[in-house]
């Protein structure tokens, strides 16, 4: 189980927070104050309160030895660079996500250590453009797999000694025998890139390939056991 | 019997389309400020009359040839016709009959001819009597032999420009706003120049060796000096004329910089006003575009991107720092309230406005803009932007037919991010058309090949593309599974074999952009043909 500290309270943390499995994730919440944190702790997470400017509050609550993502939600720029600083001086594999309210901060933020940077602004921005653009499309997303259906997106990844080793795509035929859509292969021999599955080229399975399904939740999750366990 | 005719004429005028499409050609060309037609009409009679007043010129010291003298007539011949057309565009004689004739006719009275044809003249006089139209009539007149000795008034040619140059009528508009303090002004010039010419007729006059011989070297000297030109022809002897001098001097400076004053300011206060009627003019050109109420951080990266996509928009926005972001960018901006219905209005939200976003900072004014242009427009389509959770539902209340919330948006991202970052990724690459692949709707189209088909029938793999689903509001397959209801329609995600295709069911499909491309052209190309055989 990956576990992950939210630094700040907004909007975004707490939709942040309650879009991911609690069953996957252990997720703890800081909050700078006590309010703060009973607020969080009354939708059911863990929280505590620290100052974030010290190195050894933050050791405390397990950054540099079991916490594997950060999340940098506070609402100013300055908070968060030095947030992400603090952080990747204690530990180089932690994932941290920051926030950024400046676009002009996002290469501070970067600079700081960051992986990946989120600007609300522009993802709105974006998102209000698609709505314009492909409305039936983006509606189609919204109300399905970002939204309140069943349909997902997912990734699976090969375990090593699957049966599905060494077999083409074109012969999984997910569609019929799953119900799911396969949209492409991750072929961890040729890189991290997507290839959609339109019978461009024909891929062989290997164990730690990636294969990026939609389709109905439970669906998704039998077809992830069967990988697993075959 | 006369009476009877006219009316029948005006009736026969009223039923022509001819005549109409001829009168609405005519106004394009001639009137209407937001024609196209016009601008080239207009660059065209500017270099007629630059050719014409140069050929004038030429004339002062050469004969002119046959070809110019040819030149000159056609040129005028053009003046003539042109004076005509906007004579006959200025007013309706047709309906001015018809409408005093339906009203004697319902009134049971006798139908006032004369009247009529009084208040037709009165009209077409008025037209004569235009300051435009009576500069286009000096400009033709002296042309004509006997009236040779009207030669002068050949200058009148290069005030013809005034209808064609929109900058001259500008800075005549803005002089004839300030038309009370100029007058004040003119007069107490004229009162000044007036008591310095006495002045100075008086003191020098006498004098020996004065050079003022009559009132009218005094006049043209106090008019001089009064400019602050001094051209140093005249110059005052005597002590009082000097006195007169001096102060003229300075009284002159102090109401030179005051006209001065009252112009720049003139010019400054119309300034924001009429760039913003050339934002409108500009905005009228356009069949379809997008009304952006609020340039914040996220009304730019809209306005980027839909000018990524070369769709026309304008951005309303009441701060000032907004405002001159979006014209650095060389957008077509508005700076007003969008939430007064007039401002809204005029941006063109009945004119062809295909959408309102409404993406200012505020929830407040968000709703308040969304309920303003739904009330004006039930039909156009407005996204919302809610900051926070509970407007979400008050703005659909209002008529928003979708709302975007940022942080829930962006905290939705990073979940995905972190559960899911391939598929994540691929999805956005997609929505985004980062990549080359993308997600598009195809229509059933009545009467296309697809249309009753199999989606078994049709061979997506040979076709290199991904059906994802199907959406339809045809109750037809509403016996299938995997059905998700989208509004007041329905997405069935990956349909079996035997789901037969229906008129107006979109497919939406994932390939490369020319194989989908290709596919929608098969489609349309199949309805057309089969619409033919029909």
């Amino acid at each position: 189980m990956k576990r992950i500290a939210v630094f700040g309270y907004s909007v975004m943390s707490l939709e942040a927070m309650s879009r991911l499995n609690q069953e996957q994730y252990s997720i703890i919440f800081i909050g700078k104050d006590d309010a703060e944190a009973a607020l969080v702790a009354e939708k059911g997470f863990d929280t505590k309160v620290i100052d974030f400017r010290n190195d050894d509050a933050l050791r405390s609550i397990g950054i540099g030895a079991d916490v594997d993502i950060l999340f940098c939600f506070y609402p100013r720029d300055f908070d968060n660079v030095f947030l992400t600083i603090s952080a990747r001086a204690l530990d180089k594999d932690i994932t941290i996500v920051a926030i950024v309210d400046d676009p002009e901060s996002a290469e501070k933020l970067l600079a700081a250590g960051a992986n990946k940077i989120i600007d609300p602004y522009e993802i709105c921005g974006r998102k209000t453009h698609e709505m314009l653009t492909k409305p039936d499309i983006t509606n189609i997303l919204d109300n399905t797999v970002f939204g309140r259906y069943d349909l997902n997106m997912a990734q699976i990844e090969i375990p090593k000694g699957s049966c599905l080793e060494n077999t083409k795509t074109s012969d999984l035929k997910l569609n019929e025998k799953h119900n799911l859509i396969l949209i492409g292969v991750v072929d961890r021999e040729l890189g991290d890139q997507l290839h959609f599955a339109i019978r461009e080229k024909e891929h062989c399975l290997d164990a730690g390939d990636v294969l990026v399904v939609m389709g109905p939740a439970r669906e998704i999750k039998a077809f992830k056991k069967e990988v697993e366990q075959c | 019997m006369l009476t009877r005719l006219i009316v029948y004429f005006a009736y026969v005028l009223k039923k022509s389309r001819r005549y109409q499409c001829t009168k609405l050609f005519f106004y394009n060309l001639l009137e209407n400020p937001n024609s196209r037609l016009k601008s080239y009409f207009d660059i065209f009679m500017i270099c007629l009359v630059m050719l014409s007043v140069f050929l004038l010129i030429y004339e002062v010291d050469n004969k002119l040839g046959e070809s110019e003298l040819l030149f000159e007539h056609g040129v005028i011949s053009l003046f003539i016709v042109e004076y005509l057309l906007r004579g006959w565009v200025y007013s309706d004689n047709h309906k001015i009959i018809l409408e005093h004739y339906e009203k004697a006719k319902y009134l049971n009275v006798p139908f006032p001819l004369g009247k009529v044809a009084g208040i037709i003249i009165g009209k077409k006089i008025k037209y004569v009597f235009s300051p435009l139209a009576l500069i286009d009539l000096l400009a033709i007149l002296p042309s004509y032999r006997p009236l040779r000795i009207l030669r002068v008034f050949l200058i009148f040619r290069l005030f013809k420009l005034f209808r064609y140059f929109n900058s001259i009528k500008l800075f005549a508009n803005v002089i004839a706003s300030r038309r009370f303090e100029l007058a004040t002004l003119g007069i107490s010039l004229g009162f000044l120049v007036f008591v310095a010419t006495t002045g100075i007729y008086l003191f020098e006059k006498p004098a020996n060796g004065s050079q003022v011989k009559n009132l009218f070297d005094a006049f043209y000297w106090a008019i001089v000096t009064v400019a602050t030109v001094g051209y140093g022809d005249i110059t005052p002897q005597t002590t009082g004329g000097r006195i007169v001098a001096m102060a003229l001097i300075l009284i002159g400076l102090g109401i030179l910089s005051f006209l001065v004053s009252i112009i720049v300011a003139a010019f400054n206060e119309e300034m924001d006003e009429l760039r913003e009627s050339s934002t409108y003019a500009e905005l009228h050109r356009f069949d379809r575009f997008i009304i952006i109420c609020g340039f914040g951080r996220v009304g730019q990266h809209i306005a980027a991107q839909l000018k990524k996509d070369r769709l026309h928009f304008v951005i309303i926005d009441t701060k000032e720092a907004n405002v001159l972001k979006a014209k650095r960018q060389g957008y077509l901006v508005i700076h007003e309230d969008a939430s007064k219905n007039g401002v809204i209005q005029n941006a063109g939200i009945n004119k062809g406005a295909t959408a309102v976003i409404c993406t200012t900072g505020d929830d407040v004014i968000n709703v308040y803009i969304t309920l303003t242009s739904r009330h004006l427009n039930p039909d156009v389509r407005i996204i919302s932007r809610a900051n926070n959770q509970d407007n979400v539902k008050k703005l659909y209340q209002a008529g928003a037919s979708n709302v975007i919330q940022p942080f829930e948006i962006a905290g939705m991202v990073v979940a995905e991010y972190i559960g899911q970052p391939v598929a994540f990724e691929a999805i956005l690459g997609i929505i985004r058309e980062e990549s080359h692949i993308i997600m598009e709707t195809l229509c059933v189209h009545p009467g296309s090949f697809v249309e009753g088909m199999n989606v078994g029938g049709i061979d997506f793999e040979q076709r290199k593309l991904m059906l994802l689903g199907i959406i339809s509001a045809n109750p037809a397959h509403q016996k299938h599974k995997n059905s998700y209801p989208i509004k007041n329609q329905h997405f069935y995600f990956n349909p079996e074999p035997h789901f037969v295709l229906r008129d107006g069911d979109l497919l939406v499909v994932i390939g490369r952009e020319y194989a989908i491309d290709y596919f929608r052209e098969q489609i349309e190309k199949s309805r057309l043909k089969n619409g033919r055989k029909r």
